[in-house]
């Protein structure tokens, strides 16, 4: 990465007469092991170093990257985007809600470095997995996994006197695997992330949690039976908490989507100027507050600064069941009338930063998960999910049990085949009673983005319970 | 031979000089460029330009691959690329990479998707023509994207070429009321024939008719799909087709070689044709593309192959060669014998389908899914569009529906959008009996 080139781009720029510039440059090595049942069909090592700029001028933006590193190929760019800009002659003039300039550096620590790891280490880390999935007595069909490593430079400047530069290492674990028994097969996936370095690896235990799903899979062929469909009372564990708060609750209230900005590919939301929902609408029931926080240290979500240089904080997007504070970037906030809450990311140099969850989650209650199953007369526990959906307002979802248990009289009892539940935000949310006091996180990628952008995120938090839903 | 063919087969020497077995190299200079709008007015115009060679290597059955952007210290990226494959590990399945030299079809690029003039101007034409079927008060919003590549390949095993490709498409989806949108796309290997407007009519269009939508009921249906969801669908089936995806379970076919998995009348193909936004000539192996029947009235008759998954299948390479896994470049659906309308006209009572999102597996070996319809959804009844619905999802497996397959219309077109409709199909209406619908309690 030559900073030089960067300063020089944003001079240039600035000697236009724009009304702001940024320029962003992103170097990152990166490392994907993809083996299949066991063996290492490819090692990918690569190093992607760029830089983009974005501008206002005359109310519109300007976007371009280049992976070039020279001051003729940032004056070409830095020209298009001008012209861009320039061209787009908006009625609705583009502004962005004020920050000051911040200087400085952010990086993340590492225990044990992701570079002093050798290939021949990562290797046997993941054949070994393979090994002990092949033989814990689970007829495995097949399976495939995928290690993620990102070492990543990032330099920010902008017009406005911001010079951030940081160092993110993340590492992420993607496995599927496939049991057969009986003649028939179930499917699971597993993902696992993390800021930082190699020490993940032994933090996730990944080896017991493949195992305890291959089980989990084959009870799920030769014991489990239909729930018969009807009005229960349903217990979501940890992970199917944490997908509903991401995609019922994240997305919703990212604001590029309120005011309509990804209308055409990820959708608006069902929260609108003039609808029925906005902030201060209640869409839960008081138990309910769900939080966005890029802070957590270590999360697969991380980061101090977002892509537009403002410091992270954490955001309180449900609030005891009232709709709170919608995620903003600059762009979003000047239009709202309101400030940024550092919700702007993107994955590369040469993708626009765009708003984006980090960590979202159910914040913890006080009860414990026994407590919650005890008050059960009869009910699912669906502890984890397989396939799941929502639609573009975000409005009508659908989660699909992977691992999960018929609860009768406070008791948990044969293990429920595919379970489904198939309900509107306003009516699950509203529906939670009772929230467990242990906080879980599972690390996911959120699509978002055209072209798409893959963030790493965590999705999270504690067991809910939901009283009386339909349940198939 | 060009200098970037010569700097591209000078990286595959250096790799054989220190010692790999086998090397494919393929530079692409590529220049793309994007403008994203909404609410009728354009966010952003972006340009990217990228300069990348993949590199991909095999010592002693260790496969290795990297991509060089910083073309300054090409010899410290194969002396590291080398010596990794020296600590990595054997996968005794790598077959190879192609051998022999090939003779390639002639691009079909078109040279003004190099620097495209006026991008915006064909984003103002669509948004007209989706105002012109709605009326002043339509919300439009989507993206113009158009790329232009020029491809250099070398490989140890013989193959060496060039190819430029290109592509332009425009997706608009136009909302005529808060709950009512259609969606339309354009999409081409070139500025011929290219026509903005007709994607923003289409969105318009289904917009009108999807104004004042009631919540449908849930149910099996006869649904007729329009090519734009049809696409969706194609593309999930063709991806399934990949021999990777064989191997891993990710896929309703495996082990149905020779099998039906559909009715007589339908014939799918994977062919990157001249028409296709996936135009190439050849593969990542330096392979030539090809047409390859996938399905065969109705039995299927392949699986998508690079060198390495053929070998272990028994069979030869179908030219579907990826960086790492072999994928289908560009689905298409034989026509049927029915126009729109008459297709429309064998519906007594049922719904038609215009786009869809989200579509997510329980099983991909079962091939139970599920997936959200969005923009117009319709009940249709005897034939005729009768009311326009909301909030229905369908909820079926992936080998019911290809079994459930009753028509497909003569019109076909071209459709890509977003992850949803990817890779691209030349799709038809499609008529589909039994397809089991559900909703939100």
């Amino acid at each position: 990465m030559n900073e030089d080139i960067v300063d020089y781009a944003l001079n240039y720029a600035q000697k236009k007469g724009v009304e702001y510039a940024e320029v962003r440059a992103q170097s990152q090595t990166e490392e994907v092991l993809l083996l299949r049942s066991g063996i290492l069909e490819t090692y990918v090592s690569a190093v992607d170093s760029g830089f983009c700029v974005r501008l206002i001028a005359n109310g519109g933006i300007g976007f371009a990257s280049t992976n070039k590193w020279t001051k003729e190929e940032a004056k070409e760019i830095m020209d298009l985007a001008l012209k861009y800009a320039r061209a787009a002659n908006r009625k609705e003039k583009i502004t962005f809600a004020e920050e000051k300039g911040v200087e400085t550096k952010w990086v993340v620590n590492q225990k044990k470095k992701i570079e002093d790891v050798s290939p021949e280490e990562k290797i046997a880390s993941f054949v070994d997995i393979d090994k002990a999935l092949t033989s814990c007595g689970v007829k495995i069909a097949a399976t495939m996994s995928q290690c993620t490593i990102n070492l990543t430079s990032k330099y920010y400047v902008n017009s406005e006197g911001s010079r951030i530069s940081a160092f993110v290492p993340k590492i992420g674990a993607f496995f599927l695997i496939t049991v057969a028994e009986q003649g028939k097969t179930e499917q699971a996936y597993e993902q696992f992330g993390y800021s930082g370095g190699w020490e993940a690896f032994h933090k996730w235990n990944v080896e017991e949690k493949l195992i305890h799903n291959a089980k989990v899979l084959r009870d799920v062929i030769t014991k489990a039976k239909v729930v018969k469909p009807g009005t229960m009372d349903l217990i979501c564990g940890t992970e199917v908490t944490g997908i509903a708060a991401h995609e019922s609750c994240g997305h919703p209230m990212e604001a590029d989507r309120i005011l309509g900005r990804e209308m055409s590919q990820a959708g608006r939301s069902f929260i609108y100027k003039g609808g029925q929902f906005w902030i201060g609408s209640r869409i839960g029931s008081d138990c309910v507050t769900i939080a966005d926080d890029p802070t957590i240290e270590n999360s697969y979500g991380y980061f101090a600064y977002d892509d537009e240089g403002v410091k992270a904080r954490r955001r309180f997007l449900y609030k005891n069941g009232v709709i709170n504070e919608f995620l903003h970037n600059r762009e979003t906030a000047a239009k709202l009338g309101t400030r940024s809450n550092a919700s702007s990311r993107s994955i590369n140099y040469d993708r626009e930063a765009i708003v984006r969850m980090s960590n979202t989650f159910v914040m913890p209650g006080d009860a414990t998960e026994e407590e919650l199953i005890k008050d059960v007369k009869y009910g699912v526990y669906m502890k984890s999910f397989t396939e799941w959906n929502i639609d573009d307002k975000r409005f009508n979802q659908r989660y699909v049990g992977r691992e999960a248990y018929l609860i009768e009289n406070g008791e948990l009892k044969h293990p429920v085949a595919r379970p489904v539940i198939e309900t509107t935000t306003l009516k699950f949310w509203t529906a939670v009673d009772a929230v467990s006091k242990n906080l879980e996180f599972d690390s996911a990628t959120c699509g978002k983005g055209d072209p798409a952008q893959g963030v790493p995120v965590y999705t999270g938090g504690p067991c809910i319970r939901l009283r009386e839903v339909y349940v198939k | 031979m060009s200098d970037m063919l010569n700097k591209t087969e000078a990286i595959v020497k250096k790799a054989k000089s220190l010692g790999a077995d086998e090397v494919v190299a393929k530079t692409t200079f590529g220049k793309y460029r994007q403008v994203r709008f909404s609410n009728n007015q354009v966010d952003i115009t972006v340009a990217w330009n990228d300069y990348v060679t993949d590199v991909a290597l095999a010592w002693k059955k260790r496969v290795v691959a990297t991509q060089i952007r910083n073309f300054q210290n090409v010899d410290a990226n194969i002396e590291k690329l080398l010596k990794l494959a020296k600590v990595s590990k054997e996968n005794p399945m790598f077959g190879g990479f192609a051998k022999g030299s090939f003779k390639y079809a002639k691009s079909n690029a078109d040279k003004k998707l190099q620097n495209l003039e006026d991008p915006i101007g064909y984003v103002s034409e669509a948004i007209g023509a989706a105002e012109k079927e709605v009326g002043s008060r339509v919300e439009s919003g989507g993206i113009l994207f158009s790329k232009f590549e020029d491809v250099y390949l070398v490989s140890s095993e013989g193959p060496i070429g060039v190819d430029s490709r290109s592509a332009i498409e425009l997706s608009i989806r136009a909302f005529s009321e808060r709950e009512a949108s259609g969606h339309g796309v354009e999409c081409s290997s070139s500025l011929k024939d290219f026509n903005p407007s007709r994607a923003g009519t289409k969105a318009g269009e289904i917009a009108k008719l999807a104004k004042n939508p009631k919540v449908g009921e849930e149910g099996v249906y006869d649904v007729v799909f329009d090519p734009l969801i049809f696409g969706s669908s194609l593309a999930v089936w063709g991806s399934m087709a990949s021999a990777f995806r064989i191997m891993i379970q990710f896929s309703v076919f495996v082990d149905k070689l020779g099998q039906k998995v559909a009715p007589e009348f339908v014939t799918v193909k994977d062919n990157p044709a001249a028409y296709s936004m996936s135009n190439r000539v050849f593969d990542d192996e330096g392979v030539p593309t090809r047409e390859n029947v996938i399905i065969d009235c109705g039995i299927l008759k392949t699986y998508l192959h690079n060198t390495s998954t053929a070998k272990i299948f028994k069979t030869e390479t179908t030219g579907n060669a990826g960086l790492v896994f072999p994928n289908p470049w560009n689905i298409e659906v034989e026509p049927g014998n029915m126009r729109k309308d008459e297709l429309f006209k064998e519906v007594k009572r049922g719904l038609y389908f215009t786009n869809t999102w989200y579509t997510r597996f329980q099983n991909y070996a079962r091939g139970d899914f599920s997936t959200i319809p969005r923009d117009g959804i319709f009940l249709v009844e005897k034939g005729e569009i009768k009311q326009s619905l909301k909030d229905l999802r369908i909820s079926d497996n992936v080998l019911n529906m290809l079994n459930n397959i009753v028509a497909f219309s003569k019109e076909r077109q071209h459709v890509h959008w977003w992850g949803e409709a990817d890779p691209p199909s030349l799709s038809p209406y499609a008529l589909i009996k039994n397809v089991h619908i559900t909703k939100s309690r």
